[in-house]
């Protein structure tokens, strides 16, 4: 028979016969903060509850493991430690799958120590404190959970190997991230399961924009990444009739700052957070009925609603143009203004565009989106996109049904290929394939597991999720995509063909075929899987110092041709996605044409990332170069990023990076820069990222 | 002709509203402390000349983007051939700005009277008289052709800007005022900050550069001579 080995219950199994206890003056330590007296049965008991094991077995691998403890002469030993001593035993018995069911899963003393005392380095989102070494803490058991429980052992050992990266392991219990609007929170109000109080529709905008405060911030407990929020604005704007400017400025700033200062929400983090906002009213919720104060439509349409959803979002631009208290850009909630066809034709754009280019020289937190022909997105995360399908677009019509959510992201590790592939062709996409496959596995194994705690519905982990207000489940698991990221296009093209993307237009070329050839698989793997898998450009905060760390160790001399970043410090990286060598000399308009040729194939994000350093450009410039970006080119998304250095004396921000306050000569500075897509403090960095932050070309670093 | 020192493919700092394509001519009759080019005036032959039609290939190629081509150094209307350089550009449908320190009125005249040019950049480095430009210029300069230059430029009808590095030690408040006066009624002004770690003038190197506000209530109090006023921080 085979058992079900997670839920405990072995019928009959609890009934075994228990042998005498052996009259011994030696004390266990247990996980449960009691010290017991030495008892041979309750390894017995522990492999009956646990594992698969016979009864005889578990009776005379418990008698083998009193023998060792009697003659180790101890005093007192520690549950953990018999654990370790039993799964010894079972090793010797070759009984391994056993051993497997019986692990234990925990963190060393010495790794606990520094994770309470040491900065977390592998998301620069994460400050040091209780609550975020709660977070690492819990992550590591749960990653260790996952890589055993949830995905199968070959898929686990890819990822171990490095061969693909599943991101996320430490929030295994989660999907990965969740784009949606506010309707769901007008319509409905705040109705959360297992909630202590209730709130109806807000009937006023400063309770609606806290009510999806606090609903970002439950969203941001259930999901791993980011929670976007599509037409903010336009959403917003059937409950701004009528207030003046002073108002619509503090609404804004109630938003802003609100959404940046929950760094005292989960595990310390702020809520990785977007707002989609629109100048114009999208064509698909033009004739959509306006749900306005009491979660009651209003008789008219969200077209009907455009000056509102203008005003505020000049004000929400002011408020991101000043900044901080000090004058620092604000990290989060990150605005992507969508660039339409529509956008370019609606009064006002010129006027709208030169503000937001404004934020973007002064602050750099404008993310421009373009949306061109009849594209329509929810953009969130760094770069990631929700490409509206037709069945979306039906849903437009009630929008409190639009939720989508990527359940997960699983990055190709690029470069290894070609190192595996040695020169051969047919090799490379070969393995390749072989690759993607081990990733839709992998999305499959992570569906699989979320679906069974989504189908223990409001009583069960996921209850927020699972609730259902409108007739379906707030997760919509048949909506939810699954990415496939890549990292290190062009080492790997620079490995297999010897020459980087931009040395060569057969590098290039080479470079644009293997993003095809994954579109074409990813696309067929989806088919076959019943999964819609689009490919992501992968952040790769932590991932591009991982790979190239664990490519090192298997393959030092390919690897060490290509990796980027400074070998003698260990400050390596792979380059993310697939971007250009960062440290090239290509000029903007060449970075954006030439990346942008890779966006199309990449539905679900594609970026350009324009670093200033301390280049200030003209707004106007700025707005003819974004202008001449969606007419010209294919490029999805960018985004120009400055750096700053914030002085924690002075207290005033300066431009460009510097080990001094140019002000008042304090070395007591913070730096402050993009690392993938959202602003933080350098000191929060990994060594990987140090080292692609000192080989980033900057636009001022151009010319005499 | 001029040898071309240094190129920049695109940029969005040097012309407002503009996207350009940026180059720099060599040497130069000023030697101003705060210069930040000055290895381009001193040592120019550490730079490689680049070609013209490496550049041409470039401009072509990105004429969906590029609206202008910069010329600036040094200073560009110490060059001979200055004019048949800009009008390779300009016959590629290219707009021009010109950036110079005014010496040369003659030089910006006949480049304006040719249609060679459509913007020009001048800088004004202080208040119009004999010792206060020489500090800041690092030579002696013949005010009347800086003048010459100013009138010419505010009757001429072509787009064009005066610009001020604000250094401190070196202009005090009352000197930028003075200047906006001396140039009363011009288009534009425009007040820059001075960047410290590339001065020519090691000394200059260590100064403290002013803050953005003070630069902006400076403007302020120039506001009422021109038509308008903008800080370049």
């Amino acid at each position: 028979m085979i058992r079900l080995r997670d839920d405990g219950y072995r019928p009959g199994r609890e009934e075994y016969i228990k042998e005498d206890v052996t009259d011994f003056s030696l004390f266990v330590r247990t996980s449960n903060e009691e010290i017991h007296k030495w008892d041979r049965n309750k390894i017995t008991e522990a492999l009956l509850r646990e594992t698969d094991i016979s009864e005889d077995a578990a009776v005379i691998v418990a008698k083998e493991v009193e023998k060792l403890v009697f003659n180790l002469n101890l005093e007192d030993v520690t549950a953990p430690l018999i654990r370790e001593l039993t799964n010894a035993k079972l090793i010797e018995y070759g009984l391994e799958h056993i051993r497997k069911q019986h692990t234990r899963l925990g963190v060393p003393l010495y790794d606990v120590r520094k994770i309470i005392l040491n900065q977390n380095k592998e998301n620069a989102n994460v400050p040091h404190g209780p609550e975020a070494t709660n977070l690492t803490l819990a992550e590591r058991i749960k990653k260790e959970f996952a890589l055993i429980e949830v995905f199968s052992h070959d898929v686990a050992d890819a990822h171990m190997r490095g061969d693909i990266h599943l991101h996320d392991l430490g929030m295994i219990d989660r999907p990965y991230c969740s784009g949606q609007n506010i309707e769901y929170v007008k319509k409905f109000g705040l109705n959360l399961p297992n909630a202590i109080s209730i709130a109806k529709p807000a009937k006023h905008p400063e309770v609606l924009i806290e009510q999806v405060i606090k609903f970002s911030a439950a969203l941001q407990g259930h999901f791993a990444g980011a929670i976007g929020w599509d037409a903010f604005n336009i959403f917003l704007a059937p409950y701004l009739v009528g207030v003046d400017d002073r108002r619509m400025k503090q609404l804004a700033q109630i938003l802003v700052y609100e959404f940046a200062q929950q760094a005292v929400a989960r595990g310390g983090q702020s809520i990785f957070s977007d707002i989609n906002i629109y100048w114009e009213c999208p064509k698909h919720f033009e004739d959509v009925p306006a749900i306005g104060p009491g979660g009651k439509f209003t008789g008219n349409t969200y077209a009907d609603y455009v000056e509102e959803a203008q005003k505020f979002a000049l004000a929400l631009f002011d408020v991101y143009y000043e900044g901080d208290a000090q004058g620092r850009p604000f990290f989060f909630p990150k605005p992507n203004v969508h660039l339409t066809e529509k956008f370019f034709k609606t009064e006002g754009y010129d006027d709208f565009l030169y503000k937001i280019s404004e934020v973007a020289s002064e602050k750099g937190n404008t993310y421009y989106i373009f949306d061109r022909g009849d594209t329509a997105k929810i953009s969130e995360c760094c770069r990631l996109a929700f490409q509206l399908r037709e069945e979306d677009l039906e849903d437009a019509k009630e929008p409190w049904k639009m939720r989508y959510s990527a359940m997960q992201n699983v990055t190709i590790n690029l470069p290894r290929i070609a190192y595996e592939a040695k020169g051969d062709d047919t090799r490379l996409f070969e393995i390749l394939r072989d690759r993607m496959e081990l990733a839709a596995r992998a999305h499959l194994q992570k569906k699989a597991f979320i679906e069974k705690l989504l189908n223990m519905g409001k009583k069960g982990p996921l209850a927020l999720l699972a609730m259902d207000l409108d007739g379906e489940p707030y997760y919509r698991l048949h909506r939810a995509t699954y990415l496939i990221g890549m990292l290190g296009l062009n080492e790997m093209v620079q490995s297999h063909v010897g020459e980087e993307l931009h040395e060569s237009d057969y590098a290039y070329l080479f470079g644009l075929k293997v993003i095809a050839f994954m579109k074409k698989v990813a696309d067929e793997l989806g088919e076959k899987y019943n999964l819609h898998m689009p490919l992501e450009q992968t952040p790769a905060e932590s991932t591009a110092y991982r790979l190239a760390m664990l490519d090192m160790k298997y393959y030092p001399l390919q690897a060490s041709a290509v990796v980027k970043g400074n070998k003698k410090r260990g400050e390596i990286y792979y380059t993310n996605s697939t971007y250009l060598n960062i440290s090239a000399p290509i000029d903007p308009i060449e970075r954006v044409k030439k990346e942008g040729v890779f966006h199309p194939l990449i539905e679900a994000g594609a970026i350009t990332h324009i670093w200033l350093g301390e280049a200030r450009p003209d707004p106007e410039s700025i707005a003819s170069f974004v202008t001449k970006t969606f007419k010209n080119t294919q490029n999805a998304q960018i985004t120009f990023s400055p750096e700053f250095t914030s002085c924690l004396d002075c207290n005033r921000t300066s431009r460009g990076l510097m080990d001094r306050c140019p002000y008042c000569n304090s070395s007591n500075v913070e730096g402050i820069t993009r690392v993938t897509g959202f602003f933080s403090k350098i000191s929060s960095w990994n060594k990987g990222k140090i080292g692609e932050l000192r080989d980033r070309r900057r636009e001022s670093s151009l010319g005499v | 002709m001029a040898e071309i020192k240094g190129f920049i493919k695109t940029s969005m700092v040097d012309w407002d509203g503009k996207v350009t394509s940026v180059i720099f001519l060599p040497n130069c009759n000023f030697r101003c402390p705060m210069c930040h080019n000055y290895e381009l005036i001193l040592n120019p032959s550490k730079y490689q000349s680049i070609s013209i039609s490496d550049i041409k290939r470039y401009l072509e190629m990105h004429s969906d983007f590029i609206d202008g081509v910069v010329i600036t150094g040094g200073e560009p209307t110490i060059h001979k051939g200055l004019g048949s350089l800009i009008k390779q550009f300009k016959d590629m449908g290219f707009q021009i700005k010109l950036d110079t320190n005014g010496s040369f009125p003659n030089v910006i005249k006949n480049l304006v009277e040719r249609e060679l040019v459509d913007y020009v950049a001048m800088d004004i480095k202080a208040p119009l008289t004999d010792g206060k430009y020489k500090k800041v210029a690092g030579i002696d300069v013949e005010i009347s052709r800086i003048r010459e230059s100013v009138d010419y430029l505010m009757k001429s009808g072509i787009e064009y800007e005066f610009r001020t590095t604000v250094v401190p030690t070196l202009h005090t408040e009352g000197d930028i005022i003075e200047i906006a006066r001396e140039i009363e009624g011009a288009k534009k002004f425009v007040l820059q900050k001075f960047e410290p770690k590339n001065a020519m003038d090691e000394r200059l190197r260590k100064l403290k550069p002013h803050d953005a506000s003070y630069l902006r209530q400076l403007a302020e109090k120039c506001k009422c001579f021109v038509s308008k006023i903008k800080v370049r921080a």
